[in-house]
């Protein structure tokens, strides 16, 4: 099995209070679920994984091209959200040709895609951020509360590009506290 | 893609954003021009006129608005987490603030050609090298961005970085506008040595902060 990212004893300190102890998680091809009531550190894991929060001991590694979602869209304001994609599929050295199709598949097309961020619904930003994962082409990508904001479309989409994933063997870790129904796909679920 | 592309790439973004929602911009040149103005009401014509003084005043002036326009556009990068995406991506960090202090330097060029024009024409300056004074005014706005950006970045997750910003950032600031005053006033009453000299040691300010900026920015931001 191809590991994407590992942690080993990763312990995260966050204004003086641990919030994750020693976490030893292998992330491999597949759908890795991880779940827990609010507050138990999905995000933070997520982060970690990322490299957005430092490790107060332990070690991380990630061995494939890795893309990010956070529960906010990360999208910035001022750009469009054809702007916004172009920018970071370029930046991977990933053609942004295609970032219409990308954002197309997801309901964002024509003058939608051309508007700034900041004039769109949260559903359609959301949407937006998760046409990443078809613009980009990444092989671990991590997804945090990725249903919320999304209407019965977009979750319908959602779990279409969940399918996609899956059959290319890319690494999909989802942070949710909900959504049961993606436990019989998963390949492995991390509880907190 | 290569480190500087990625940079090109940030810078444009960067400007492109600014364009749509130019705050900063709008900010920074109201705030210099603003200064300007009360700079001749408050000191008077003829104290005002003097090379180091107009010299003195425009430089901080820029360096507010230098401040000012920086915050703002890490405050665009924290809306909606945007500045996470950019974190997260291969070399996105060494990028982020090389990009940040292009498009600054960018920005800051349209501010000292409105706030100098302003500074020049309100105040009847004589001008005895005009060239010396574009190259010294040139060096200075590159050798700001690296040292404020650095700053801002570093006090990014802070609650207190509005006023954090400007305590970290002045004192490192003070030989660029020592350098940056000098040389203008030198410039000004036609000491051609006196400014280029100036003008080299506000390069070495700026190459000095880039790498330390370059060097730290990727293992200290969060």
């Amino acid at each position: 099995m191809n590991i994407a990212a590992t942690l080993r004893g990763a312990t995260i300190v966050l204004d003086d209070r641990a919030i994750l102890r020693a976490i030893d998680l292998d992330i491999g091809p597949g759908l890795t679920i991880v779940r827990g009531s609010n507050g138990a550190g999905k995000t933070t894991l997520l982060r970690a994984i990322a490299g957005l929060v430092p490790l107060a001991r332990g070690s991380r590694a990630v061995t494939t091209s890795l893309l990010s979602i956070g529960h906010r869209p990360q999208l910035l304001r001022g750009l469009s959200a054809r702007e916004n994609l172009r920018f970071f599929a370029a930046f991977r050295g990933v053609s942004p040709g295609g970032v219409d199709a990308a954002l197309g598949s997801w309901g964002i097309a024509g003058p939608v895609a051309r508007r700034p961020v900041e004039t769109l619904s949260a559903g359609q930003r959301r949407r937006a951020a998760l046409a990443r994962i078809d613009s980009e082409g990444a092989s671990l990508i991590l997804l945090d509360e990725p249903f919320g904001e999304l209407d019965d479309e977009a979750t319908a989409l959602l779990r279409g590009a969940l399918g996609r994933l899956a059959r290319r063997s890319a690494a999909v870790v989802v942070a949710t506290h909900g959504h049961h129904e993606l436990d019989g796909d998963a390949a492995q679920i991390v509880r907190l | 893609m290569n480190a500087l592309a990625r940079i090109a790439l940030v810078a444009g973004r960067e400007l492109r954003a600014e364009r749509r929602q130019p705050d900063g911009l709008v900010a920074a040149l109201t705030f210099t021009a603003v200064l300007v103005l009360l700079e001749s009401l408050v000191i008077g014509p003829a104290q005002a006129r003097q090379p180091g003084v107009a010299a003195a005043l425009f430089w901080i002036a820029m360096t507010f608005a230098a401040i000012l326009a920086t915050t703002r556009s890490f405050d665009r990068e924290l809306e909606d987490d945007a500045l996470d995406a950019l974190l997260a991506l291969p070399g996105g960090r060494d990028a982020l603030f090389a990009g940040k202090v292009t498009a600054l330097a960018g920005g800051l060029a349209i501010v000292a050609a409105g706030g100098g024009a302003l500074s020049l024409v309100l105040l009847s300056l004589p001008v005895a090298l005009p060239g010396h004074l574009a190259l010294v005014t040139i060096t200075g706005v590159v050798a700001l961005p690296p040292v404020i950006v650095l700053d801002v970045l570093l006090a990014l997750r802070l609650r207190a970085r509005g006023v954090l910003v400007p305590i970290l950032a002045l004192p490192v600031l003070i030989p660029q506008l020592v350098a940056a005053t000098q040389g203008a006033a030198a410039a000004m009453v036609g000491d051609a040595n006196g400014s280029l000299a100036w003008s080299g040691l506000l390069i070495a300010f700026g190459l000095v902060y880039a790498v330390v900026g370059l060097t730290i920015v990727p293992a200290t931001i969060e």
